[in-house]
């Protein structure tokens, strides 16, 4: 499953924004920093196919050796998680989670991998409960289980703790790094926080602005 | 092959949206132009020429025509106008803005034809604020013989009226371009700098917010303006008759007994759509004397404008709705019970329910008529718009020329006076989809009701957090999937509010359910114009009760139905609030 | 599961096409005779509704298609045969008679000769009533059938007129008189409404007494010479002392009894006597309201109805006109307090049952007398209608 960044350069209209080109192995975690504007987000989005005109991209992203560049945005298997846990406000804890899961599993199955997931990272009981109900911290862990659960490639995780306070940022930041090294997903990681990079051990890439 | 379908479905959605709104507009405005050029071969005439203009030319008091409905459009939009930033600017910033806008809300979806009825009962010499004077001033128990409203030869009865209507839809339109995140942003700073550099906040309202806000809602207001020199029910019910504003004296030659006065019509139907244009060209001309007035103004340093004089002004206009309104509630309910009742009593002199029997003995077919109609409008219209949007908002490549036109086809139905398009449309109809009633006022009711929909909808879809739909399809759902399972829900509220405004639009059709149905097709705001020529003010009284509430029903569901529907556990969820609670 | 999602959205498009398919269809045609009639008259359209329910138990829907203006009616059928539907119309009957008869007539709208056939229209004794074929001077050739008889009547508010000390007026003179008293609260509608037309035609007949003949006669322009000096001489007297000095005059004649009630109107007239004491009784007139008939002539005609050309339901709608003539209808129809509209029947042919379904103890304060009488005019040819309004509109400003 190792994610492939093959000469990956994104132009804003005529303008060089950036240029990657690495390789981040199963259950390595990429991170990237830089200033606002340095087009960290654009990398990610690059990444997932929702790249929009005026950014244009050249160079290939291969996800163990098939090259994703034409795909659609729901084939390509990306995960992604934003600062907010945007949990599905019409849906709960469960129900989330459960949208997530592919379609070959049954519904019981679903309902019960769901119970197993909650009660292994000690939300037991939440299944039933409406998203904003629970504490911030409670909705990124729902959040990462949900983004799992559908089993991606890739995961890419655009700052998600910088909403968090500083005592829970570690906690929660911990254990999202060894459920993605546990299931052996490579992941890119945007963050300003210099922590947040040396704690995800991988690769760290500093982007610039011109 | 599932995503293909769903593409072909949204843009076959956003084809049939843009033809639905241009192609009954123009085809219906040709549909008037070859009988206004002497071609009507139903009747004989089939010679080209310009016959029918010089006769309509010579139509005595023709100018006196185009004056009024020229005076009484002008004039009302420019009061409406005026009233709506004298509002803003006197309560913006205070918490009175809030109960202003609930209280005038129900107003925007009155229907004119209601509007126009309920301002009889109130107005009118044996009206509520008659009584009230008479009673409160003088021993007199006759009812005074001149009194200007309604009828009055100068329009102003009219004027009154549409500026009445209009004011709130105006000062709505601009509330919601203010409400949008980052007006808001920049009107809250710029209030504060304003403050701070000495200006009160009426000053900086007219100088500095004004010129941020106008442009944004110039278009709806030019669609107002079009509207009012083009209206039929208000003039017809409260204006004078001779002569009538141009565009009644059009209802009127279309329906006249002598088939060649259509030629007429037809004719006088597309001087409508060029004084409608002039008065647009006035308007704009209006506009750009008080532009340079107002730069004037604020290089002068002045850091108060009148605050005293329009703090008074807007205070008297939300009185005198207020005084308005619970004078018409009052009214309206009083004389649906009312026995008989002597001038000026405040009071029946007794109370009886037989109105309200008699009116819902005979009001079946009509109401299920209204909501038949409604809820095929309502579903189809939301429908289209929804779909439309999605493909809209799908295109990753730079948009098409068609998608660059679809703002402009929007604006079609609001632009062209309905008295013009409508005959043409209805005559089209009858040579190519023949006497299907249904069917005909029901593509006449979506003209009207698309171009509201399409903005109440494109709003929310701007304002909707395309994060939810990045996860979604990162979860490996197909944008069909993430359209109906993740966009749609989180929609709820927006989309209720949308359909509850598209049933209240279709409610409140009068030309466009009486033309191309010829009458045949009875719905409550039809029955409800015929009983103001009847010969029962109690019977009137309880349609416009039924009339005015029936909208108020469809946003009261709108208001209920999220709460409900699409919220896990009934318990109430504030879909907007991404505010999460730190802590484990 | 993305196979479901393609089948369950073509599914909902396909039943939304089936659901608004089959709206359609269902409301484009069904088997109901509609009968085009004026409905601004809250005991015209309940009676029409109990001609319903009558019906409905014979198996026959019958729809009553309320009208602001019997010539909008007109000129639809009109523009159905000028566009080539010849049987398939939107109306099967309509209630008419005076000049839109004349105008049908005209233009080939009306099914001819079916009058006869209809087993209750011998009750009506055509062969002495000459009146029950013909329609203001018009021949009716079976073309509609008599429904009703009507003459003009007036009524006051009798408070205002005593508190003011200024009495009822009983001929055309007195009504000038009246408003000079009273300036402001009487008025006539716009000659396009019938009554309207009906007015002027009276105040033609009465105050051309020694030129009655011409009006029985198709109206020339000499007879328009005649006639018109005191016409206008009277109207330019009287208009600037009408209800809003004659600036706005209303389309409809039910708004009369409307300003009425408001009290904006002191006297005002009808055709329909039996309304006024009805509407009392329904609190749309003050009790203190009082009708009379004018003492110089009362313009009198009978109202018909006739079967359009191109009607789909010709058979069942005979058989609606059949029931309508009957003593049962006719009888419901004449009673004050559901319509009050005198019968076409002429009660001698009737048996002693049927006979007694017409008698009755009906008074009502607000009713014309019974013991009134007054000198009935005949209505004018109908070729005077259109060339009086013609000459109004000329000379008053053509007010559409």
């Amino acid at each position: 499953m190792a994610l492939k960044l093959d000469n990956v350069t994104i132009f804003k209209a005529d303008r060089w924004l950036l240029s990657v080109n690495t390789t981040v192995n199963n259950g390595d975690i990429l991170s990237i920093m830089g200033p606002s504007g340095s087009g960290k987000s654009t990398l990610l989005n690059a990444i997932s196919g929702h790249l929009s005109p005026p950014f244009i991209m050249t160079g290939h992203v291969e996800v163990n050796g098939c090259s994703m560049t034409t795909m659609p945005a729901h084939q390509r298997g990306v995960g992604v998680m934003f600062q907010d846990a945007l949990l599905f406000d019409h849906m709960t804890v469960g129900q989330n989670i459960m949208f997530a899961m592919p379609q070959t599993m049954k519904a019981k199955e679903k309902e019960k991998a769901v119970i197993d997931m909650l009660s292994a990272v000690g939300l037991d009981g939440l299944e039933k409960r409406a998203p904003n109900e629970l504490s911030g911290g409670q909705q990124s862990r729902v959040s990462l289980l949900r983004t799992l659960a559908a089993q991606p490639n890739v995961v890419l995780l655009d700052e998600p703790f910088s909403q968090l306070d500083s005592h829970l940022r570690e906690q929660i930041r911990t254990w999202t790094f060894e459920q993605l090294k546990h299931r052996q997903i490579p992941s890119v990681l945007v963050t300003h926080d210099m922590d947040d990079a040396i704690a995800a051990g991988g690769e760290i890439m500093e982007l610039s602005s011109c | 092959m599932t995503a293909f379908s769903f593409n072909t479905t949204t843009t076959l959605a956003k084809w049939c949206l843009i033809l639905m709104l241009s192609v009954p507009v123009i085809a219906g405005t040709f549909g008037a132009v070859f009988p206004a050029m002497g071609y009507f071969p139903a009747i004989g005439e089939t010679q080209f020429g310009l016959h029918v203009f010089a006769t309509l030319f010579d139509t005595p008091a023709l100018w006196q025509m185009v004056g009024l409905s020229l005076f009484t459009g002008l004039l009302s939009t420019l009061l409406a106008v005026a009233g709506a930033l004298v509002l803003l600017a006197g309560f913006y910033h205070l918490r009175w803005l809030q109960t202003i806008q609930r209280l005038l809300s129900p107003l925007l979806v009155l229907p004119h034809a209601a509007a126009a009825m309920a301002l009889l009962f109130v107005l009118s010499p044996s009206g509520m604020i008659l009584r009230l004077v008479t009673s409160l001033s003088s021993n007199e128990s006759i009812v005074p013989t001149s009194w200007w409203f309604p009828y009055d030869s100068e329009g102003i009865s009219v004027m009154i009226a549409l500026a009445l209507k209009e004011l709130p839809f105006i000062m709505l339109m601009a509330l919601s371009v203010l409400s949008q995140p980052q007006t808001e942003k920049k009107v809250a700073g710029y209030y504060r700098i304003g403050a701070a550099l000495g200006y009160s906040n009426i000053a900086v309202f007219f100088q500095l917010i004004l010129p941020v806000l106008y442009p944004q809602i110039r278009l709806p207001i030019l669609a107002v303006l079009v509207f009012a020199t083009s209206s039929v029910e208000i003039s017809m019910l409260l204006g004078p008759n001779s002569p009538n504003t141009l565009a009644v004296s059009v209802l009127y030659w279309f329906n006249h007994i002598d088939l060649s006065m259509r030629m007429l019509g037809s004719a006088a139907a597309l001087l409508q759509v060029v004084v409608s244009g002039v008065a647009v060209g006035i308007f704009i001309a209006v506009e750009r004397v008080i532009a340079v007035f107002g730069s004037h103004q604020r290089l002068s340093g002045k850091r108060h404008s009148a605050d005293l004089w329009v703090k008074s002004v807007a205070y008297s206009i939300v009185s005198a709705y207020c005084l308005l309104i619970v004078a018409i509630i009052y009214s309206v309910v009083m004389w649906s019970v009312a026995q008989y009742w002597a001038f000026p009593n405040l009071v029946p002199d007794g109370f009886t329910f037989l109105h309200w029997q008699t009116a819902t003995a005979s009001l079946t077919l009509p109401l299920v008529n209204t909501l038949q109609l409604a809820l095929a409008v309502g579903i189809t219209s939301v429908a289209m718009v929804l779909l439309t949007l999605e493909s809209l908002s799908n295109t990753r490549s730079s948009r098409s020329v068609i998608d660059n036109v679809l703002p402009y086809t929007l604006f079609l139905p609001l632009f062209v006076p309905g008295v013009a398009f409508l005959y043409g449309l209805v005559w089209l109809q009858q040579m190519f989809i023949g006497d299907a009633i249904w069917v005909n006022t029901f593509i006449a009711h979506l003209v009207y009701v698309l171009p509201y929909v399409y903005i109440s909808l494109a709003v929310s879809y701007k304002k909707f957090d395309m994060r939810y739909v990045h996860v979604a399809l990162g979860l490996g759902k197909t944008p069909a999937q993430v359209f109906f399972k993740v966009k749609l829900p989180l929609m709820f509220p927006p989309i209720a509010v949308a359909f509850a405004l598209a049933l209240a639009i279709s409610f409140s059709q009068y030309l466009p359910t009486i033309l191309p149905s010829g009458g045949a097709l009875p719905t409550l705001t039809t029955e409800a114009v015929a009983s103001v020529s009847g010969s029962s003010q109690r019977l009137s009284a309880v349609y416009v009760i039924l009339l005015a509430g029936l909208p108020l029903i469809g946003f009261a569901l709108a208001w209920y139905l999220p709460r409900v529907v699409f919220t896990p556990h009934r318990k109430k969820t504030n879909i907007r609030d991404k505010r999460h609670t730190h802590g484990a | 599961m993305s196979k479901q999602w393609l089948t369950r959205t073509q599914y909902a498009v396909v039943m939304a096409l089936l659901v608004s398919a089959l709206l359609v269809s269902a409301k484009s045609h069904g088997d109901t005779v509609r009968f085009h009639a004026w409905g601004g008259s809250a005991q015209v359209n309940g009676y029409l509704q109990w001609v319903a329910e009558q019906l409905e138990e014979q198996g026959i829907t019958l729809q009553h298609v309320k009208l602001a203006d019997t010539s909008d009616a007109v000129s639809r059928v009109l523009a159905e045969k000028a566009g080539g539907n010849l049987s398939n119309g939107s109306v099967d009957l309509i209630w008419i008679n005076g000049e839109n008869f004349a105008a049908m007539k005209k233009h080939g709208l009306l099914q001819p000769n079916w009058v006869s056939s209809l087993p209750n229209f011998a009750l009506t004794n055509p062969s002495i009533n000459p009146a029950m074929v013909t329609d203001f001077g018009e021949p009716t050739q079976g073309m509609e059938a008599p429904w009703g008889k009507a003459s003009m009547v007036f009524y006051y508010r009798e408070n205002h007129l005593s508190n003011a000390k200024v009495a009822q007026p009983t001929t055309i003179a007195e009504l000038l008189a009246f408003a000079e008293a009273l300036p402001g609260r009487f008025t006539y509608p716009l000659p396009n409404d019938y009554l309207g037309i009906s007015f002027l035609k009276y105040a033609a007949v009465a105050l051309n007494p020694k030129h009655r003949d011409v009006f029985y006669k198709p109206v020339s322009q000499q007879a328009l010479r005649t006639i018109t000096p005191s016409l206008w001489a009277y109207l330019d007297k009287l208009h600037p002392l009408m209800w809003r000095q004659g600036e706005y005059m209303v389309r409809q004649a039910s708004q009369l009894q409307r300003l009425v009630d408001a009290g904006e109107l002191a006297l005002s007239f009808s055709f329909t006597a039996a309304e006024i004491p009805s509407a009392v009784e329904r609190f749309d007139l003050p009790p203190d309201i009082r009708t009379y008939a004018m003492q110089d002539g009362s313009l009198a005609n009978v109202h018909f109805i006739g079967i359009v050309f191109n009607s789909p339901h010709k058979e069942t709608a005979k058989q609606v006109i059949n029931f309508m003539l009957s003593p049962l209808a006719q009888s419901q129809k004449k009673k004050l307090a559901v319509w009050g509209d005198d019968t076409v029947l002429d009660i001698a042919l009737l048996n002693v049952e049927q006979q007694a379904l017409f008698t009755s103890n009906e008074t009502h304060p607000s009713a014309i007398p019974p013991d009134s009488s007054s000198p009935l005019i005949a209505e004018p040819h109908s070729s005077w209608s259109d060339a009086l309004r013609q000459v109004w509109f000329e000379r008053y400003g053509a007010r559409y």
